[in-house]
């Protein structure tokens, strides 16, 4: 069935519909990786937002149980040139459209995306929705919209909880936390505890944790409670850190260090970063729509240490006085490349550091 | 006689990066700062410490070569010749020195190294970087700053290469 | 990382040739080597090259001293010595180049002076990959999984493997002498000969026999490694059918639809590690093999040089990969590297991501063979039988597939959905587990009777997902022959990739009657723009192809532009000779002055190279793909190659301005054993006729003759289009004749267009760039300086010191004739020779 994709300044792009067949509002932005479909759309980073691919065909290889990076997929819609229709049999349980529908996300194929895509990068992400109908209704609605900026409560953990090991005890305060870092933190035998964001100081310290991550997260991070940035300020002098996306923004928040919104974001998994200290190249996934601001640096209490070579943002940092830092870019991969991982065998080793100090 | 690889390239990259870090960290930046290569191979480790430490302050930091191979407390021989000559020594006189060396073993060379950094002049600190750590301490004397620990025998061989003159980046294990 | 000490940068740099055109190269190396000579040249090098490929662009490069020499040991080093080499470039030679040098290097004595310093890579590793046992071990304890592999001195020893293993294994000769030589064995019976004939094959006669890893899928990676080891990587593709196909016979698909990204970002880790072992500068090319039901990764192949991929990869991502390894070669960072502006400023280090889709499909000749009376064994297997390759560049599966079968056809009458109809079901399913070249049309074939997909999938060990794909073409199918021409299913059909043509023979009607139809419903193609960021950045996109969607991406170049055919994807024959041809045709047309736009499908191909041309655009070359580049474009001119003559007449039925250059249809025979045949070259510029040089083609071999001919009188011969021709007379003879008697020419002899190869094998030994001289000639006739030169080359042949042989391609390996091939008509290559004199 016919449907359409109206965009906040106007303009209108018609494609056949496909998941659910929903009327959703959302901000829409554009993702340029070639693969990784299914890790994308269950991020909880793209809570709210309707993601166009520039991966032409998307679907082929169906929806897998090892691929979520969280149990319900956050996002408004799902714009595609071609829709790849793969069967449900044994090995493939479920198919793109089959998810969708099951999760009330409506999707839109067929649509020129390459031309969509050039647009944006234009005009900027910004707010759209997909309709059955085009009229000044529909507008309308659009225009009268608010988006949510609920983002990390829709998606962060409300209670603590586990996930053992019998490695160093790893806390992650979680914003909105991608399994692609418990995955990685399983990999190293960690002791997982998962803490909701509004956990006390207190509560944290008393779990005698080995190191500390700050999770990835939907939204902007000003949104969130001073409280927040207080927990931080207080554990960067007590125990390894670790910041990451909206973990990484936080901790520069925490630090006297502001933040600047990206006309229009990046989400994909080609930007060359480099390590500042060794000129050391890496490719990781990014998904960002905030980066932390060069001319608003606290630069008494942090340094860059990553930049990201094409846009020259800031991509990591590190705290001057404690053994804390944190990276813009997903270390974790899922989707991405794994040169990545090596920031959490940094963690690690730090960690390992920090625990034979204190014995 | 086997040779085994157990820091290759860019794991040696990184811990270099890492000690770069915490030297950082520990000295509260760069301030008063001079690092101290015991040689052959600690002098070239020293160096690319000092150029890490330029890319991130924007400031060279002095680096000074010495030479214990006269000095170690389990020659007979030893004279008390500095390892290094006068156009080399730097002003170490309320100076945060970071020595650099590329294994710690018995402890016997950074003892040597201590001494004859005594000599020159009073530190206002010493702190001690080792790319690899590999036990069998016969002093008490302990890194502030290690790349990689490495158990290892007594009598297995630990070699480190650098670039400069061994035409590339390792760390060996000779069994 | 710590600055090392730098070391005098290395001035004089040699490039070692490919040579000459064979199975699994087809001109790519060649291409690549003329494409980074300009910007190294401009760094400051000082470039040679040596090559002894008559259809060599490089050894017309004016960035580099060229050298016509046969590539052997004793020539590079002399070569080097003369012109005191200090540095060699062995990898954009290929595997050939990379065999070459380690010859070279291993034959070095004292007294022939300093060694130069290997370029690309370490001396260790072009020895490396010259001892496959060793490079099995080294990839082994670096954790990486290969199927196991054993080396066998003789039968006895293979036998005993046997025992241990079980069928199908995998033989392939140790040290082999020619590329392709890997063989899978499933029956006992063959085991004995197949050891036997490989063991043959191997330098060292030894073989080495490993367990088949057949059924699993195939994927390519190609990464680029710097010096400081820094990796990215350019791209992925993965093939249709699975591992027992050799990759250039199968079905290709960029980029990787159907593995998840935590497999393919695992084979990126895999590929990054092989770099780093191998310590390349510059692309490697890494084959691996993946299970799906156990998830086990094989590395199957490592490629630490040029090759079809290389230049493939280039062509569909737009990522200038040649530009970035020659300078990679030379010690830079690849954030150092510098790119000509065309090319976004960052582009050498931003990972190229593709929004479109490109299907590499095959080109065979078994056709062609038939033909002409000669009848191979059809079946593909893991040695390639594929003479060329053709791409299809589109926004869907179906899209770049449809468009890949046209780019390799050039006619439809294999889209009938009767073409298939007379295989019996037994030889459906004979042919569904033995693939033949006619693959894609057979697996449709066996959905429109009916077999299920599963029951495909398991059979073929194909992905659902093609099958789903296929099906999906079927039903279109049905849908065109099951209405009558409307928009609507026109506007399916089109963006399907279906051709105007192709469509006006399901409908039974005229080309033109479905292209008017096109138009008045606004169904024409909307031209995309070929670039690394998809999207992301502006870039100045001059490589474009054709969609049918909402924006097209294409401005015209200007009124007065030229379009340039090429000459598609088949290799065999001329078909590197008249790539050749269309390249110096560009070439001289932009030194004209002329705005030039090309059209081609083939990666091989040094005509689709960016700085060749203004504009290219990817597609196939039927009359509809060409015409609406012209409703777009408005070129002034169009220039064909002879042979397309359908083309030809379509478009001046158009009404369009079409030069040709001058060819027959068919490469000709040669003459038969024992017998010479005479050729009176000679140049025609549209009003006289300039008399060039007599050869004596015998048996595959070309010479010249020292006879004077610049007084025969050629008047009487009315020639259509200036050219290059010849006129032809046989006599029995089994000597080279030193001179000849010149015959009646207008009663003994045949008249025909030059062959492309004998232009370019002319070219080469006249110095004399003849194809120049027709272009010239077609626009506004020549220069003074050109009818003087075209006197002056006759002292040059009193030498006469240059042979040009075709190539002993293996035809015997690859294609299992029964019966002979003509080796001139069937050419795949071809290479000039030195002939030493006797008092030499």
């Amino acid at each position: 069935m016919e449907r359409h994709l109206i965009l906040e300044d106007g303009t209108v792009f018609s494609g056949q519909g496909f998941g659910a067949p929903a009327t959703t509002f959302g901000e829409i932005i554009f993702d340029t990786a070639s693969s990784g479909y299914q890790e994308t759309i269950t991020n909880p980073i793209y809570d709210g937002q309707m993601i166009v691919f520039a991966m032409p065909v998307v679907g082929a290889d169906g929806i897998h149980a090892e691929a979520y990076e969280s149990i319900n997929p956050k996002i408004r819609g799902m714009i595609v040139h071609d829709l790849a229709e793969v069967s449900t049999n044994r090995q493939r349980r479920m198919n793109l459209d089959r998810f969708l529908q099951q999760y009330n996300i409506p999707g839109l194929a067929q649509v020129d995306t390459r031309k969509l895509i050039r647009h944006l990068r234009e005009t900027g992400s910004q707010k759209a929705t997909i309709v059955d109908v085009v009229d000044e209704h529909a507008k309308d609605q659009l225009a009268a919209t608010v988006l949510t900026n609920k983002q990390v409560q829709n998606t962060a953990t409300p209670k603590a909880y586990a996930n053992p090991g019998r490695g160093f005890h790893i806390i992650v305060i979680d914003f909105g936390l991608k399994h692609g870092i418990l995955r990685v933190l399983g990999d190293y035998d960690a002791n997982v505890t998962v803490l909701p964001y509004t956990t006390s100081v207190d509560e944290v310290l008393t779990l005698d944790p080995d190191g500390i991550i700050l999770s990835t997260g939907p939204g902007n991070p000003e949104d969130l409670p001073e409280s927040v940035l207080t927990l931080i300020r207080v554990l960067q002098t007590k125990v390894p850190m670790l910041g990451i996306g909206l973990g990484h923004e936080l901790f520069a928040l925490a630090n006297n260090s502001a933040l600047a919104a990206l006309p229009a974001e990046y989400h994909g998994m080609n930007h060359p970063i480099q390590e500042i200290i060794s000129k050391e190249i890496i490719y990781a996934r990014q998904g960002r729509g905030y980066v932390v601001d060069p001319d608003e640096l606290d630069s008494k209490k942090l340094f860059v240490t990553h930049r990201d070579m094409i846009d020259h943002s800031i991509q990591g940092l590190r705290h001057r006085e404690y053994p804390a830092f944190s990276v813009q870019f997903f270390p974790d991969g899922a989707p991405g490349p794994e040169e990545a991982k090596r920031v959490f065998l940094d963690f690690f080793e730090t960690v390992v550091d920090y625990v034979q100090k204190n014995n | 006689m086997a040779n085994k690889v157990v820091l290759d390239q860019p794991s040696m990259q990184r811990a270099l990066t890492r000690i770069t870090y915490e030297i950082l960290e520990h000295n509260k930046g760069g301030q008063n700062l001079i690092l101290v290569g015991v040689k052959t191979r600690g002098e070239y480790l020293a160096h690319r410490i000092a150029d890490r430490l330029e890319q991130l302050e924007g400031e060279k930091i002095p680096v000074m070569a010495i030479d214990i191979t006269d000095y170690r407390d389990d020659r007979l021989d030893h004279d008390t010749q500095l390892g290094l000559n006068e156009q080399e020594r730097l002003n170490i006189v309320d100076q945060n020195i970071v020595l650099v060396d590329d294994v710690l073993f018995t402890g016997r060379t950074t003892r040597a190294a201590l001494d004859a950094l005594i000599q020159i002049g009073r530190p206002k600190t010493i702190t001690l970087a080792v790319l690899i750590d590999r036990g069998h301490r016969e002093l008490p004397i302990r890194a502030d700053f290690v790349g990689k620990n490495i158990p290892t025998a007594q009598n297995e061989k630990i070699q480190v290469m650098v670039d400069e003159i061994d035409g590339e980046d390792a760390v060996v294990i000779e069994h | 990382m710590y600055k090392r000490t730098t070391e005098e940068q290395q001035k004089r740099v040699l490039f070692l040739g490919a040579g000459e055109t064979d199975f699994g190269m087809q001109g790519e190396n060649d291409a690549a080597i003329y494409q980074a000579l300009p910007i190294l040249k401009k760094q400051g090098y000082e470039l040679f090259v040596v090559e002894d490929n008559p259809y060599s662009l490089s050894l017309e490069s004016a960035f580099a001293k060229t050298i016509v020499a046969t590539l052997t040991v004793q020539n590079i080093k002399a070569i080097i010595k003369e012109n005191a080499i200090d540095s060699v470039v062995p990898a954009f030679a290929g595997v050939r180049g990379i065999r070459l040098w380690q010859q070279v290097l291993s034959e070095w004595r004292e007294e022939d002076g300093d060694k130069p310093k290997t370029l690309g890579m370490p001396e260790s590793t072009v020895s490396l990959m010259a001892d496959q046992t060793a490079l099995y071990d080294r990839l082994i304890d670096a954790g990486l999984s290969m199927p196991e592999a054993t080396i066998v001195k003789s039968q006895d020893e293979a036998n005993q493997i046997l025992r241990d293993l079980e069928l199908p294994l995998l033989v392939r000769a140790h040290n082999p002498a020619q590329a392709t030589t890997r063989r899978i064995v499933k029956r006992l019976d063959d085991f004995e000969e197949v050891v036997g004939r490989v063991l043959e094959q191997s330098l060292t006669k030894e073989a080495v026999i490993s367990k088949a890893i057949n059924g699993l899928k195939e994927v390519s990676l190609l990464v680029l490694r710097d010096s400081f080891g820094n990796c990215l990587q350019v791209g992925a593709s993965e093939d249709m059918d699975p591992i027992g196909i050799h990759t250039s016979d199968s079905l290709s698909v960029a980029p990787v639809l159907t593995i998840s990204d935590q497999v393919l970002q695992k084979m990126r880790t895999q590929a990054f590690l092989v770099a780093n072992i191998l310590k390349v500068q510059g692309p490697v090319h890494v084959q691996l093999a993946f299970d799906e039901k156990t998830g086990d990764m094989y590395v199957i192949k490592v490629s630490p040089y040029l090759n079809q991929l290389t230049n493939r990869m280039a062509l569909l991502t737009g990522y200038p990969v040649m530009l970035v390894s020659a300078q990679l070669a030379m010690g830079k960072r690849i954030d150092e590297v510098v790119l000509p502006d065309s090319y976004h400023e960052k582009t050498a280090m931003l990972e190229p991501v593709m929004d479109h889709i490109v299907v590499k499909l095959p080109v065979f000749s078994f056709g062609d063979l038939e033909a002409a009376g000669v009848k191979v064994n059809r079946q593909l297997s893991s040695i390639q039988k594929s003479v060329g390759s053709a791409l299809g560049f589109g926004r869907t599966f179906i899209e770049a597939m449809e468009k890949a079968i046209r780019a390799a056809h050039f006619n439809n009458r294999s889209f009938s959905p009767k073409y298939m109809k007379n295989i019996t079901d037994d030889e459906l399913i004979q042919q569904l587990i033995h693939p033949q070249d006619n693959r894609v049309l057979l697996l449709i074939e066996a959905l429109r009777r009916g077999y299920e997909v599963d029951e495909l999938a398991e059979l073929t060990k194909i992905d659902e997902f093609y099958f789903y794909q296929l099906g999906h073409l079927l039903e279109i199918e049905q849908k065109i022959l099951n209405a009558r021409p409307t928009s609507t299913v026109l506007a399916e059909a089109k963006k399907s990739g279906l051709s105007d043509g192709l469509l006006a023979r399901f409908w039974q009607t005229d080309f033109q009657a479905i292209r008017n139809l096109a138009k008045e419903a606004g169904i024409i193609p909307t031209y995309k723009a070929l670039e690394p960021s998809a999207g992301e950045f502006p870039e100045k996109a001059r490589q474009f192809f054709a969609t049918f969607e909402e924006e097209n991406e294409s401005a015209p170049l200007c009124d007065e532009s030229v379009l340039l055919i090429g000459s598609g994807a088949f290799r065999m024959g001329d078909g590197a000779a008249a790539g050749y041809m269309v390249n110096v045709a560009l070439s001289e047309l932009r030194a004209m002055g002329y705005k030039t736009i090309i059209m081609n499908n083939n990666a091989a191909d040094a005509t689709l190279l960016p700085h060749l041309s203004n504009k290219q655009y990817l597609e196939p070359l039927e009359v509809s793909d060409v015409m609406a580049v012209v409703d777009q474009e408005h070129p002034r001119a169009i220039l064909v190659p002879g042979n397309r003559r359908k083309l030809i007449a379509a478009l001046q039925n158009l009404g369009q301005n079409v030069i040709v250059l001058p060819k027959d249809k068919h490469q000709p025979n040669g003459p038969e054993d024992g017998q010479s045949e005479f050729a009176l070259n000679f140049f025609y510029d549209g009003k006289n006729a300039y008399p060039l040089v007599v050869t004596e083609h015998q048996n595959g071999e070309i010479r010249l003759i020292d006879e004077d001919v610049s007084d025969v009188d050629l008047d009487e011969f009315e020639l259509r289009s200036p050219g290059m021709y010849q006129l032809i007379w046989r006599r029995e003879s089994g000597e080279w004749s030193e001179h000849v008697d010149l015959p009646n020419f207008a009663v003994d002899t045949w008249l025909r267009p030059m062959p492309y190869g004998q232009i370019a094998f002319l070219s080469k030994v006249l110095g004399l760039s003849l194809v120049r001289l027709v272009i010239r000639s077609w626009q506004g006739g020549l220069k003074p300086e050109d009818l003087e030169a075209l006197v002056a080359h006759m002292p040059q042949l009193k030498e006469g010191e240059y042979a040009m042989v075709s190539d002993r391609t293996d035809f015997d390996l690859h294609l299992k004739p029964e019966g002979e091939i003509d080796s001139t008509r069937f050419e795949m290559g071809a290479k000039i020779v030195r002939l030493l004199k006797e008092d030499d």
